[in-house]
């Protein structure tokens, strides 16, 4: 394990209030969402669509980009593409510019975190508001998203109402959340309705409409997009679907898997800018379509990771996540799909801890609404780290080591059997502490051996 | 190479198949939850009543009575007859006497009115679309909106529009609500608080 991950690490298993603040929500994530499974026949079969869905259009990619592209442009909208996190900020940038943008409403959005935009958006001297209240929440205490669906996830209650009575100019007086949220409302709308600039993301693209869908709670989005002069969305390649009805399969799948609703309250698709005798909407409407690898995760073994629609299900349900949370991942998304993602978009070299911060119990796996198979995509990146010597010298020779015996079974045998041995000498029930294994026994305790092993029962067996 | 060349070399070309007959045999049979259509009105009533929804409901005839429903709904709530309604010529052929209409939203907007296009009995949904006589901004300015439906359908497949898409094409399936602290349920985070939905029966 590398020392800054086991420092993340560390630090987030000794906060006191992360863990709690973890659990509430997505322990309450998970409660919704198996509500929402059961309520609905033929989940499975729907989820096998699902995957079905994104694999025709992953495999069709660039003719369904082609098709999106020509749609937009039909409806007025202008399409730009990057190749690169770099080239998809400059463009937002010079668009920003042209608009002569002072600040910049900001819906949230985690392709815009991948790239960098709040920090290209700042170095640029933008004003940028985040006008999600959980992105408000860590703008205001400068951190980054610990969740895709809950960026605030690791703040209580306590941490924003404090974070807002040192930045709102008319704060709330009484300690509920109901208070705080309404506290945001009042800050946050006449900044929203000031914007100069709206940027989103994309839940959706929709290839034989130009439409672009966004999906939200708040009402932020529409808030963000329709006043200001000008609409950017920055979209990752694989947002693409077909057309409007395979959208609607997918937004069933994505809000059951996300927060257990049966649809989140506003669903929007927006089609190229202001038209003639519109009272409201943007005057220009611009869309930067962004690979940023993900062209490369499609030729090298990830495609099924493209299918992705964002939703934090396989967080949710991760048992590594919801004791560490989301900062010790250290990438812009978290949990299993984060574990896959990272290493494909930042290099492996600097994030190979992530696969192996797994247990492979395979929940990610069974509640992904587009059937990721997380585990083996994982498991892969463990086997390129191997191949490519990226394993510290302690895991390979200890490794290595343990091969050489494994390939001796008499040896091997009598080497485990004296380890047995020695073992059950430091007493029964269960040891606290073991030789060479002090990290492992630190927070918990390793069960003695049996009297007789697998092996001893297994030759008695055969003998009688 | 721009980036455009760049990434469309790297996607190849296309499988070879035929990308629409593919497309479209995605699509048979969809799984969806179950509604009944000889029980559209009850379906759309009760989803409105779902706590993710929360939207209150009314049942009148047409839009001639809409005045009416909305007095209604501002002495119950305890508002002036005061609000922002689009210019929709089926709005403004019914009598408004008594009450103050405008049409630009104002940053703190009591109440606005809207026409929705459908409701959805799947979902509760209330459909719509921009266009001259329909605004988008005052639907998510207001604290109370108040939604007339003069029609329902069963799905929201039933509901995607059939010609060019509208510059804004919208769902609204509840308030605004936010789950973002604690995952603690708020409504009202940063649209309506309330809804509420005026449903022409003899419209349909």
């Amino acid at each position: 394990m590398t020392a800054a991950f086991a420092a993340r690490v560390d630090a987030a298993l000794a906060d006191p209030v992360l863990k709690i603040a973890v659990e509430r929500t997505a322990g309450t994530a998970e409660a919704k969402r198996t509500l929402a499974v059961d309520a609905f026949p033929d989940f499975e079969a729907a989820r096998t669509r699902a995957a079905a869905i994104k694999d025709h259009v992953v495999a069709n990619l660039g003719a369904y980009l082609e098709r999106f592209e020509a749609n937009a442009t039909a409806a007025g909208a202008t399409v730009h593409w990057a190749s690169t996190a770099q080239e998809a900020c400059d463009i937002v940038l010079a668009l920003c510019r042209q608009a002569k943008a002072k600040s910049v409403a900001r819906s949230k959005s985690m392709l815009g975190e991948e790239i960098g935009l709040p920090h290209a958006l700042a170095e640029a001297g933008i004003e940028r508001i985040e006008t999600d209240l959980a992105e408000h929440i860590i703008q205001l205490a400068g951190e980054r998203p610990s969740h895709i669906i809950w960026p605030a996830m690791h703040k209580t209650r306590e941490q924003v109402s404090a974070l807002f009575k040192a930045s709102h100019h008319a704060p709330h007086e009484e300690e509920t959340i109901a208070a705080m949220a309404e506290s945001a409302r009042r800050h946050l709308r006449d900044a929203m309705l000031g914007a100069d600039v709206g940027i989103s993301g994309a839940n959706f693209l929709v290839a034989d409409t130009g439409a672009v869908c966004t999906v939200t709670n708040e009402g932020n989005a529409e808030l963000s997009l329709v006043p200001p002069r000008m609409h950017i969305v920055t979209a990752g390649i694989e947002k693409i679907v077909p057309s409007m009805p395979h959208a609607v399969h997918l937004l069933r799948m994505l809000s059951r898997s996300a927060t257990g609703a049966p649809l989140s309250q506003y669903t929007t698709f927006y089609t190229g800018p202001r038209r003639p005798g519109d009272r409201d909407g943007p005057a220009e409407m611009h869309i930067v379509l962004v690979d940023n690898g993900r062209t490369r995760m499609r030729r090298e073994g990830l495609a099924e990771m493209l299918r992705c629609i964002r939703c934090g299900a396989c967080m949710n349900h991760c048992v590594v996540f919801r004791q560490i949370g989301g900062h010790a991942y250290g990438g812009t998304y978290p949990g299993p799909m984060g574990a896959v993602l990272t290493p494909a978009i930042d290099g492996l070299a600097a994030s190979r801890d992530l696969p192996n911060a797994c247990t492979l119990n395979g929940k990610c796996q069974e509640v992904c609404p587009v059937r990721i198979p997380l585990p083996t995509l994982l498991r892969g990146w463990r086997e390129k780290s191997w191949r490519e010597g990226l394993e510290p010298a302690s895991v390979r020779s200890g490794l290595a080591l343990w091969a050489w015996f494994a390939r001796r079974p008499r040896l091997y045998r009598a080497a485990t059997a004296t380890a047995l041995k020695s073992a059950r000498l430091m007493g029964g029930g269960w040891l606290s502490r073991l030789p060479l294994a002090g990290g492992w026994t630190r927070h918990r305790d390793m069960p003695a051996p049996a009297p007789k092993s697998f092996m001893d029962q297994y030759r008695q067996g055969r003998r009688r | 190479m721009s980036a455009r060349d760049a990434i469309l070399a790297a996607l190849g070309p296309a499988s070879g198949d035929d990308l629409d007959r593919a497309a479209a045999a995605l699509l048979i049979d969809p799984e969806r939850p179950p509604v009944d259509p000889t029980q559209l009105e009850e379906t759309f009533a009760a989803r409105l009543l779902l706590p993710s929804v929360a939207a209150s409901y009314a049942a009148v005839a047409g839009f001639a009575d809409v005045p009416a429903a909305i007095a209604a709904y501002c002495a119950e709530h305890g508002l002036p007859r005061h609000l922002c309604a689009p210019p929709d010529p089926r709005l403004d052929a019914a009598d408004w006497s008594g009450i103050d209409r405008h049409l630009d939203p104002a940053p703190d907007e009591p109440l606005a009115l809207a026409v929705a296009e459908c409701g959805v009995a799947e979902t509760g949904s209330l459909v719509m679309r921009t266009a001259p006589t329909a605004p988008m901004l005052p639907n998510f300015l207001a604290l109370h909106h108040v939604v007339v439906v003069p029609r329902l359908v069963a799905y929201l497949e039933d509901a995607l529009p059939t010609e060019p898409m509208p510059r804004g094409y919208y769902w609204i399936t509840g308030v605004s609500g936010t789950t973002d602290i604690e995952g603690t349920y708020v409504r009202g985070a940063h649209g309506p608080r309330y809804l509420h939905v005026i449903r022409l029966i003899s419209e349909n």
